[in-house]
């Protein structure tokens, strides 16, 4: 009997020390650093550590961009961390949040994975940067970044991003087979069930007409046009909620709609001549022309939507870094959305560009390599993101999962019982 | 009474030190944060308020659910057709040690990559499976992408996937029974199923056990064969989402840490109960 209980006396000492651990925690709070003043120039050596999520060609872009930064300005070394996909990125700031002191001093990230970090003042507010005339451009409008683009870096209002690798939906379709088939480019989501039905009805159905590559985006876009936004007051099974599901459950049903299931994208369906249009991001546009190949001609035109989604991340900053090197990073960040940065990174990639003047660049517009610029314009007028409040990232992520299982309902018969189901989900995204 | 020596604890000191801040502690702090609510860098105590989530929330109940499914289900069977086949190598296929290898092959592959070629053979449209079986006329169901399938696939796939582990271990118990039980039940005229039912079988129980016992503990745990098989997701709809998948998405991706400790100890309790109960029972039939 002894022995046991000397395990037990043990747990509870170590339980009692657990406990005095996490008390003490919560007893000091997090010292803020205001940086008081913004360094003019960089005049000493500084390394600014930069944490991303670009592979291949985005990775070696970058990394050119960077290295130019670095001959403009001798002082300050860029160190580009590649973190993994998205999801493994933003899983590592979650991590590195407990010992700010391992974070990087900028890393790329979208608003909603920072809500908390910026509810604890993790982040530094970016305006004092951009209105500075050394280090920024002096005030916000002078630095030409499409104000949409830049009012969705912004946390509780607070800027706390610079927008840097930005993409929008498009319509990508099979030109040639639309041509055979003597269908119109659909330009309201009305047209695009009609030309789906007839492509699916003229090729024996054997094509499927269109599909989306990211439900939730076809959720919260949908219910945009229709004036709501996404939000925990958002009835999921009211009329509005229900005819956006219906429209693409219905086509499942019929067939002449399709998801992308376990594939996760359609470029490769659409590759294969499976489904004649999607929609997806600008920024896959590159593994389009790599699977289509010389097969036939695609073609890429706006969402046909009113509102299109403003996807890809921001560049936030950490405020544990020095004045120095905040100073450095902002300058950085600045190189990064230049003109001719932003048409070459925009040229490489298919992001777009954050700026008016390089969006209308001749050397952008007239990119040979690219169809995504021509349309651009046109596409771009309303743009709309996931707004930063609590759980909406998880809300987000959550309306693919309901939209799956309701879609994968639709192919078998009645869809109510699914719909009534998501609701549920939905609102229980919203109170984690 | 006997006492331990004084001095062993010395000797032990390291290892107790390094079990108790990397084991122990962790366990520990599970446990504590399970109890906190908040982003981590900012938990406070809400009491048994992520319990409730946990218990209330359908998608923890899912996930439990399809755990328990695949324990019950992809363990027997998998131990099942390797017992079968180790049994077959062992004693009627001659180049023993190529097949061996052959069927040790995937468990030095990585699972990713395993699940990158299982997506081409589940494949609804044109993979190998669904060609083969359509070849016999047979129904052809989409593995992949309906949310009714995924947990047979998913349970297909962890069979496979555990049968290499089975197969070793089972092949070393086999080579370790004394071979005079065998001559001397040829001397007696035993039939093969006399054998196997009556030396092999009570040879071999130590090892099922151990093997039941792995095999349990890791299905619990499965999180790995989900990601690989669907892509990065928990199957269309997360309708093949796990315990550990809900563990992680809560931790990472919803930032809800003190959620996800709460389904830790939830899982780590139910594991501790069934394993428990599982040694009661081998005991049992060893006897």
């Amino acid at each position: 009997m002894k022995f046991t209980r000397k395990i037990a006396v043990t747990a509870i000492a170590a339980l009692a020390l657990l406990g005095t651990a996490a008390c003490s925690k919560n007893g000091s709070s997090s010292s803020s650093s205001s940086s008081s003043k913004i360094p003019a120039k960089i005049t000493k050596k500084t390394t600014v550590v930069f944490w991303h999520g670009m592979s291949r060609a985005q990775e070696s872009t970058l990394k050119s961009l960077t290295s130019d930064f670095e001959k403009k300005n001798p002082n300050v070394t860029v160190k580009l961390q590649y973190q993994g996909q998205y999801t493994d990125l933003q899983a590592k700031i979650n991590s590195t949040l407990q010992s700010p002191n391992n974070l990087p001093t900028i890393t790329q990230a979208y608003p909603g994975w920072l809500w908390n970090a910026a509810k604890s003042k993790m982040l530094v507010d970016l305006k004092p940067y951009i209105n500075d005339k050394n280090v920024g451009w002096g005030s916000a409008s002078a630095s030409d970044i499409n104000t949409d683009l830049l009012s969705g870096a912004t946390i509780n209002g607070t800027q706390y991003g610079i927008p840097f690798n930005k993409s929008v939906e498009v319509l990508v379709y099979n030109k040639t087979l639309l041509d055979k088939y003597g269908v119109k480019v659909p330009k309201t989501m009305a047209e695009l069930r009609s030309a789906s039905e007839e492509i699916y009805k003229k090729s024996n159905h054997k094509v499927v007409g269109a599909g989306f590559d990211s439900l939730s985006n076809y959720y919260v876009l949908g219910m945009k046009d229709k004036g709501i936004n996404l939000s925990s007051k958002v009835n999921f099974t009211g009329s509005d909620s229900k005819s956006v599901i219906n429209y693409y459950a219905k086509g499942i049903k019929a067939g002449y709609f399709r998801t992308a299931g376990s594939e996760n994208y359609l470029s490769g369906p659409f590759a294969n001549e499976k489904v004649a249009m999607f929609i997806g991001t600008s920024a896959g546009e590159g593994f389009v022309k790599k699977g289509v190949g010389s097969k036939f001609t695609y073609g890429v035109a706006p969402r046909p939507s009113t509102y299109n989604m403003q996807q890809g991340t921001d560049i936030y900053m950490f405020s544990h870094a020095s004045a120095m090197q905040k100073a450095a990073a902002f300058k950085y960040i600045k190189f990064l959305v230049s003109k001719s940065s932003q048409i070459k990174w925009a040229n490489k990639t298919g992001y777009i560009p954050v700026t008016k003047a390089a969006m209308n660049a001749p050397a952008y517009k007239s990119s040979k390599t690219s169809k995504v610029p021509a349309q651009l314009a046109k596409t771009t007028k309303h743009l709309y993101s996931v707004p930063v409040t609590k759980d909406s990232n998880a809300a987000y992520g959550q309306l693919n999962t309901i939209m799956q299982t309701i879609f994968a309902q639709a192919q078998k018969g009645n869809w109510d019982s699914a719909i009534t189901a998501g609701k549920a989900k939905f609102d229980s995204s919203w109170k984690q | 009474m006997k006492t331990n020596n004084k001095k062993a604890w010395l000797y032990l000191l390291p290892t107790i030190i390094f079990v108790s801040l990397f084991s122990i502690f962790p366990i520990l702090r599970a446990l504590g944060m399970s109890f906190q609510s908040g982003p981590l860098i900012n938990l406070q105590w809400t009491g048994v308020s992520n319990y409730q989530y946990i218990f209330t929330d359908p998608e923890f109940w899912r996930a439990l659910k399809n755990t328990l499914l695949y324990a019950v289900i992809a363990v027997p069977s998998a131990l099942v057709i390797s017992i079968f086949l180790a049994w077959s190598i062992f004693s009627k296929i001659r180049h023993q040690s190529f097949f061996e290898t052959m069927f040790f092959m995937p468990y030095v592959t990585s699972t990713i990559a395993i699940g990158i070629v299982f997506r081409y053979i589940f494949n609804g449209d044109y993979g190998m499976l669904n060609f083969l079986l359509r070849l016999i006329h047979f129904p052809a169901p989409n593995w992949l992408d309906d949310p009714s399938m995924n947990m047979t696939t998913l349970i297909l796939f962890g069979i496979w996937t555990s049968l290499a582990f089975n197969i070793v271990i089972l092949m070393g118990a086999l080579r370790n029974i004394d071979p005079n039980y065998y001559t001397l039940a040829d001397m007696y005229g035993a039939s093969g199923n006399e054998k196997f039912w009556r030396i092999t079988m009570p040879q071999l129980v130590p090892t099922i056990a151990f093997l039941l016992t792995m095999n349990i503990i890791g299905a619990f745990k499965i999180y790995t064969e989900v990601y690989a098989l669907f892509n990065g997701q928990a199957g269309i709809g997360n309708s093949a989402t796990t315990a550990v998948y809900y563990i992680y998405n809560k931790f990472q991706m919803v930032g809800t840490p003190g959620v996800a400790m709460a389904a830790t100890v939830v899982l780590f309790l139910i594991i501790l109960v069934v394993t428990f109960l599982q040694r009661k029972m081998m005991k049992r039939i060893g006897r």
